[in-house]
């Protein structure tokens, strides 16, 4: 079958709207479909990687158009494995998730299911797709559901859905209008008819325009420091399952978008020849990962630390992504698929923590070692991956980043990374901390009888462990990895 | 800086425009011979572009499950104060004690405040318009491929016509017409049914959306073939777009409750 590249995204669409009917019919099918909806998009990225390797990247046109008249799939090296990752990653939370979510919504569970099964579909399609406006609608797609997932949590949670709605509504009419000055000064919205059409305009002051809308949509989305604001509520006001979904998957998707767009619609040479921004932009993300650690540094909760560890690593990636050499963009690439894995490690298991301690603030982690063995120890690797402690993924990555630094002379993104990396051990070795030891507070428990192992649910426990054995699997392949995807697709 | 680079921008209206000289001359010159569909922007928005159109389509689902999912409730948290009105003598009858039971008749209709104006004419005057307008929705989701129309808009107007009935009469008039399970499974159906003509076309061993494989099919041209899938894909999106609209309208003129409405 030689449809499977279309199958990754029309699975998971055919899947939410099947989940969705199966809510008003019979509710007991309604998560089989969307688990079915992503396990074939999973398998389908895993075709589509298997042909990449084999004969290099190829394109599939919908409707059989050729571009730039329709729209075509470009997958190439850059974005099938990050098709690899988000699609596992999204089936695995699913999974992961289900108690929270049949708990939680009850009768609306079908509705959250198809919303999560819709947001895949939609970063799927973004990192896919070959089309600078489909790109758009996608974006949309998944922003839209990103919003309702949301806005499902405590009591706080709507109001950071509204604050999460208006910001990503303005980074996403940013993007459209830079699209729309594209086309207007191109004729054209295919992304390689774009790249070729461009590079006679470059000194234009429109394209600069249109570049930095673009920039600036894809930043807000991304939550790049300044623009970050809505991230800390959304991700940790919102439910456990929403949480676990997006978490990890939004930014990277849009980091994913960013150098999609830096490498194939702008060239490295329009953007470090033409453009001197980079000096500006790499102090902005040291900035930004810096912020992020003393952000973390400050909280007393488990979830609130983790959020500010998410826009850190924002931070990382942007980076890497402009120091200008190669050692620089294969750090951020690998380093996005590495924190898509290290992030839903993460927020798995304070979803799984969750489950059994009252708040997720510091106090009430203690003797955690004790009760949950087995989503701690995950959480320890998990974390040690985040620090970058070898053979943990995270480390592999924030090699290339600290390299590609000293190869560009910037040594303050390099000390920001360095002084994260520190900022990262204090962080999780005073989670261990509390963790390990049990105060008064315990005992009382424990004369109730209550001691003993209490661990979350087996289907969560066993998706935490599959998001750790990632971590180690991409951590002992990231050479091949480097090898075999990121440096062809970088040539 | 916008205005600055606006200063570099094509001159508004200039036939020689980059916008106008890439793409748009091909969609015009083969639009016609390749899918027999004297609309342009029709057969460019379901056919060329067909894949983005879906996913407006699922766009649009999203944002309905999205109300749905945030505004429905089940159940009204407080009850307090019942309010009927005696359809005969049109009087309004307040019943403060809570448990006591209301007989489910004819007469009495169930009201959600003190006193809503009932206008008998505006009521029979949108009864008569409505199956026009429901009509007239068809015409423009069927006509899509000659004039201006198609899918979107002909949901919107027949979407706009149930609306009319929840705004004449009130909202539980309208859910008794078409019941929440109808419109919650013909918004996801609409999508569907866009999606699995694209299926469809697979097995027929084209691309996915590529309607001209249908053509072996039903025995027809390849251009005629293009022709009939944008008319089933518009109306995949109609039935979309006119559940939705319900679904919106129902969840936030009353809060999720599917109670009177506005």
């Amino acid at each position: 079958m030689s449809n499977y590249p279309a199958f990754l995204i029309i699975a998971p669409l055919f899947a939410a709207c099947l989940t969705a009917t199966a809510g008003w019919i019979r509710r007991s099918l309604s998560f089989p479909l969307a688990v079915s909806g992503l396990t074939v998009s999973f398998l389908s990225s895993l075709g589509i990687a298997a042909r990449v390797l084999a004969s290099g990247k190829f394109q599939y046109s919908m409707g059989g158009w050729a571009p730039p008249l329709g729209i075509v799939l470009e997958l190439d090296y850059l974005n099938t494995p990050f098709l690899v990752v988000v699609s596992g990653a999204a089936l695995v939370s699913l999974i992961a998730t289900r108690q929270f979510v049949e708990k939680e919504q009850e009768a609306k569970a079908p509705a959250f299911y198809a919303l999560m099964v819709l947001a895949v579909t939609g970063m799927l399609g973004m990192v896919a797709t070959g089309d600078a406006f489909n790109l758009y609608v996608l974006l949309e797609i998944s922003s839209i559901t990103g919003y309702a997932l949301v806005a499902s949590g405590d009591r706080l949670a709507p109001l950071a859905s509204l604050r999460y709605l208006l910001l990503g509504t303005i980074g996403a009419s940013f993007y459209l209008l830079g699209v729309g000055l594209l086309y207007m000064l191109t004729g054209t919205l295919n992304m390689a008819d774009l790249s070729r059409l461009l590079p006679p305009l470059y000194g234009s002051n429109a394209v600069l325009a249109a570049f930095l809308l673009i920039l600036c949509g894809i930043w807000l989305k991304a939550a790049l420091f300044p623009l970050h604001a809505w991230l800390p509520g959304a991700y940790s006001h919102s439910s456990h399952a929403s949480a676990c979904l997006l978490a990890p998957l939004m930014t990277k998707v849009m980091i994913y978008v960013m150098l999609r767009v830096m490498l194939s619609v702008f060239t490295p040479a329009y953007i470090f020849d033409h453009l001197s921004l980079e000096g500006f932009v790499v102090t902005l993300a040291s900035v930004a990962v810096a912020a992020g650690s003393v952000m973390a540094l400050a909280q007393r909760n488990l979830r609130r630390m983790a959020v500010y560890i998410v826009i850190a690593e924002v931070g990382y990636m942007v980076g890497g992504a402009w120091l200008g050499n190669q050692t620089g963009i294969t750090g951020a690439v690998l380093h996005a698929l590495n924190d898509v894995l290290m992030t839903l490690c993460l927020f798995l298991a304070i979803a799984a923590v969750a489950g059994r301690t009252e708040t997720l603030d510091f106090k009430d982690l203690n003797g955690l070692f004790g009760k949950m063995p087995f989503t701690m120890g995950a959480l320890v690797l998990g974390a040690m991956s985040i620090i970058g402690v070898p053979p943990a993924c995270g480390f592999f990555s924030k090699w290339f980043l600290l390299q590609g630094a000293i190869e560009a002379g910037r040594f303050d993104f390099m000390a920001a990374l360095l002084f994260s990396s520190l900022i990262n051990v204090v962080l999780f070795f005073r989670v261990f901390e509390y963790a390990l030891y049990s105060d008064g507070h315990m005992h009382k428990q424990e004369e109730h009888g209550q001691t003993g192992i209490q661990e979350a649910p087996l289907s969560l426990v066993i998706s935490l462990w599959v998001a750790v054995a990632g971590i180690l699997a991409v951590g002992f392949c990231s050479g091949p990895i480097v090898r075999m995807f990121i440096q062809p697709a970088l040539l | 800086m916008l205005i600055h680079a606006a200063l570099e921008f094509p001159v508004w209206g200039d036939p020689n425009a980059p916008a106008h000289l890439h793409v748009a001359p091909e969609y015009l010159e083969r639009a016609y011979e390749e899918t027999a569909t004297p609309n342009v922007v029709t057969a460019i928005l379901a056919d060329y572009r067909g894949y983005d159109t879906m996913f407006e389509t699922a766009v649009i689902f999203s944002a309905g499950l999205a109300c749905f999912f945030l505004l429905r409730t089940r159940s009204r948290k407080d009850p307090g104060d019942r309010f009927f009105r005696h359809l005969a003598t049109d009087m309004v009858i307040r019943i403060q004690n809570p448990s006591m039971k209301i007989p489910d008749t004819p007469y009495l209709q169930p009201m959600d405040s003190f006193w809503t104006p009932r206008s008998t004419i505006v009521r029979a005057a949108s009864r008569v318009l409505a199956p026009f307008i429901q009509l007239y929705a068809l015409y423009v989701v069927a006509h899509g491929h000659y004039s201006p129309g198609g899918g979107f808009q002909g949901g919107v107007i027949l979407g706009a016509s149930f609306i009319l009935i929840a705004l004449s009469h009130d909202l539980r008039t309208c859910m008794r017409q078409t019941p929440e399970k109808l419109i919650g499974v013909l918004s996801p159906a609409g999508v569907l049914f866009y999606a699995g003509v694209g299926i469809l076309c697979v097995l027929a061993g084209g691309n996915f959306l590529d309607y001209g494989a249908l053509a072996g099919w039903f025995g027809m041209a390849r251009e005629a073939a293009r022709s009939l899938g944008i008319l089933l894909v518009e109306m995949g999106v109609a039935a979309c777009v006119m559940a939705t609209m319900v679904i919106i309208y129902a969840n936030l003129s009353s809060a999720g409750g599917h109670r009177q409405g506005l």
